[in-house]
């Protein structure tokens, strides 16, 4: 039995980076530290043992060499190919997907344009008053979470971050951190708030808009209830963020993907601004997928914009909205697509998947998964965090380097991507 | 007078959007130019997606008509940085027609796909059918949206329309959808229908809602009861979230209690 201590978890933003893994004959067996969602990913079963094409309605068994060449062919042919996927990879296979959709001239989108796109718009617009999570950890004395249930998405933000966590700057950080929950419905996040908002669905904004009204002495104007919350209650918030003396709002998509959306995080962020002018206050994305920052980033060095870039002019256009990879399913735009490290047919809607299943689709992923049943190509990879290595951003945009604890003969993503790369530019001839 | 007709043809994967930006009349003045569009990573003639007719000469861009036939409701980017003359849709339109148009008039017999007039400046765009989202709005992160000009939309149009105007007229005839003028800071936004959320963030520029505003926001300030054109209509002013230089005139509202 070997020991492995501080490892990385690549499951969710959180990154927890104090991991230990117990390895024996080749596999993980147990798993220290890691919350119920990280030990399923580090004892998961049933990987793929090798690429699989479906000829004729049945899986064949294929060579990885055959597979490259077979997902070449699918890509080059296509009028607008869609790379999609790429959070639940580590960002040098994102940096080879970049350079690859160029070749391809198609669209390259990551899974930000179903969760937290709408906050890449409204920081767009307005900027985003962020901090690291040690800042958060160590200072903050309120922590708000609006549209977010982190016990049981993002089960150790509480104890590395923010309720549970010992802070430096902080006197029994326990007692004295103030936690505020808004969400539709009372969550166990909210059962552990000292004070729980219940908003009534697509509430936010004005709700936003209220406690930035109260803000600027304006608090006459406000009705006694505003989507289901009185105004006893928004008062008493107001008060509580400005007399805080470092408060860090955390959201979720339970605010970016209600209605009215990157608006929603706009309001949001603006209230922070104006909060700002009282105390200190800083804002914070929940992202769920391990490094869908990091796709961001790799994104948006690389061509300017963090998601839904289209390339099909060669130059780089972002449009969410017009080049997000639902509205391109949708529209039935696409007709060629590979997912990396993603399972859209488990989250899209039913009119996406169905494009999917009726275009050529290459999925490279470690595991069976429900997109594998619409597919035409899978290729089995390393798992990053097991048995391949890379890097990653946390939820604040912290790069952390994701070790392996094992090595394998399965080839990584980069591995992989280049291969399929390098081929593409070989039949080009470039 | 120059009359160009474009018949789109009949295509292969009809879903496969074109982009078409070098459609306006002015480009039509030079029988030198040649025309191309684009299909999906594909550079094409524009008589591989068109049948392209032209009859007459024209010395500006005024005297240049240009018909749009069959279904051209995949063709994007149609009329944009157009200066003069006019662009008549038989049938329906993709995104981002009239982009940044400083003069001249398009008319979409149908309905209109997202980011009609996206941060036009003059001239004017009539639809006859239903817009989509973001009919005059602004580009993504853009401070300001349509500045100038007119757009006229007979049927409904979808969310955001009007978001971050910085000028111009819209005028609706239908519903709109949800925040509708959404960080407007000038210019006028009227709405005969119902609609929900009008002008959150608002900090100038007017708008007008005949029918019913739903989930009407609670920071703006009902100053009382007027009357446009002998409509009994209360105004308000907002948004006081941020500094309150708007007008909202509204027939009905409902808030969300």
């Amino acid at each position: 039995m070997q020991e492995i201590k501080d490892m990385i978890c690549p499951f969710c933003g959180c990154l927890c980076d104090d991991i230990t893994l117990e390895i024996e004959a080749g596999k993980i067996v147990s798993t220290d530290n890691c919350c119920t969602i990280g030990n399923a990913k580090f004892l998961g079963k049933n990987r793929l043992k090798n690429p699989i094409k479906k000829i004729d309605g049945t899986w064949t068994d294929i060579t990885y060499e055959e597979a490259v060449d077979t997902a070449v062919e699918m890509l080059l042919d296509a009028d607008r190919p869609l790379l999609f996927g790429w959070s639940g990879t580590h960002g040098e296979a994102q940096c080879v997907g970049v350079h690859m959709n160029e070749i391809l001239g198609g669209v390259i989108d990551n899974t930000t344009s179903v969760c937290h796109g709408p906050s890449i718009l409204a920081i767009q617009e307005v900027g985003h008053p962020g901090c690291t999570l040690g800042q958060v950890k160590n200072r903050a004395d309120l922590i708000i979470y609006w549209g977010c249930n982190p016990i049981e998405a993002h089960p150790r933000h509480m104890s590395r971050y923010t309720t549970y966590a010992d802070g430096y700057f902080l006197d029994n950080a326990f007692r004295n951190r103030k936690v505020i929950v808004v969400d539709v419905r009372e969550t166990e996040t909210a059962k552990v708030a000292d004070e729980f908002i219940r908003i009534k669905p697509g509430g936010d904004y004005a709700v936003l808009s209220s406690l930035r009204a109260i803000l600027r002495g304006k608090s006459d104007m406000i009705p006694d209830s505003v989507a289901g919350v009185s105004k006893t209650q928004l008062m008493q918030v107001a008060d509580m963020c400005k007399t805080c003396s470092f408060g860090a709002l955390f959201f979720g998509v339970g605010l970016t993907m209600a209605k009215g959306k990157y608006k929603n995080v706009r309001n949001a962020i603006e209230f922070v601004d104006d909060l700002n002018r009282h105390t200190k206050f800083t804002l914070t994305p929940m992202r769920g997928h391990w490094n869908v920052y990091g796709a961001n980033e790799v994104m948006a060095w690389m061509t300017g914009y963090p998601y839904a870039v289209d390339f099909c002019r060669g130059v780089a256009f972002y449009n969410p909205g017009e080049t997000t990879a639902i509205d391109i399913l949708a529209r039935k735009e696409c007709d060629a697509c590979m997912i990396v490290a993603s399972d859209p047919a488990a989250h899209f809607p039913r009119a996406c998947v169905e494009q999917l299943r009726d275009i050529p689709l290459v999925v490279i992923d470690p595991f069976e998964t429900m997109t594998t049943t619409i597919a035409d190509l899978q290729i089995p990879v390393a798992v990053t965090g097991i048995d391949a290595e890379g890097t990653a951003y946390r939820m604040d945009g912290i790069p952390i380097k994701v070790k392996k604890a094992m090595d394998s003969d399965y080839p990584s993503d980069t591995e992989i991507l280049t291969r399929i790369y390098n081929k593409m530019l070989e039949v080009k001839g470039l | 007078m120059m009359k160009v007709i474009l018949e789109v043809k009949e295509r292969h994967k009809p879903n496969l959007p074109i982009e078409a930006e070098c459609i306006t009349p002015k480009n039509f003045l030079d029988p030198e130019r040649e025309f191309h569009v684009w299909k999906g990573n594909k550079e094409l003639d524009i008589t591989d997606i068109f049948h392209v007719r032209k009859d007459g000469t024209a010395k500006s861009a005024e005297q240049v008509e240009i018909t749009i036939r069959g279904d051209s409701s995949h063709i994007k980017r149609v009329g944009e940085y157009m200066d003069g003359g006019k662009i008549l849709i038989e049938g329906d339109i993709g995104m981002h027609c009239g982009n940044f148009m400083s003069a001249g008039l398009i008319e979409i017999n149908g309905n209109a796909d997202s980011w009609l007039g996206r941060e036009m400046h003059g001239g004017k765009i009539l639809c006859h059918g239903d817009a989509m989202d973001y009919a005059g709005s602004g580009y993504r992160g853009e401070k300001q949206g349509m500045r100038g000009g007119l757009i006229e939309i007979m049927g409904d149009a979808g969310d955001f329309a009007g978001e971050t105007m910085a000028g111009g007229e819209i005028i609706i005839h239908g519903n709109a959808g949800d925040m509708p003028g959404v960080d407007i800071k000038d210019g006028r936004l009227t709405i005969m229908g119902d609609c929900s959320r009008p002008c959150g963030n608002m900090s100038g520029g007017e708008c007008r809602i005949f029918g019913t505003a739903y989930d009407m926001l609670p920071t703006f300030r009902n100053e009382g009861l007027t009357a446009i054109d002998s409509v009994q209509i209360t105004r308000f002013s907002g948004d006081y979230m941020s500094r309150g230089l708007g007008t909202i005139y509204v027939a009905n509202c409902k808030y969300m209690d």
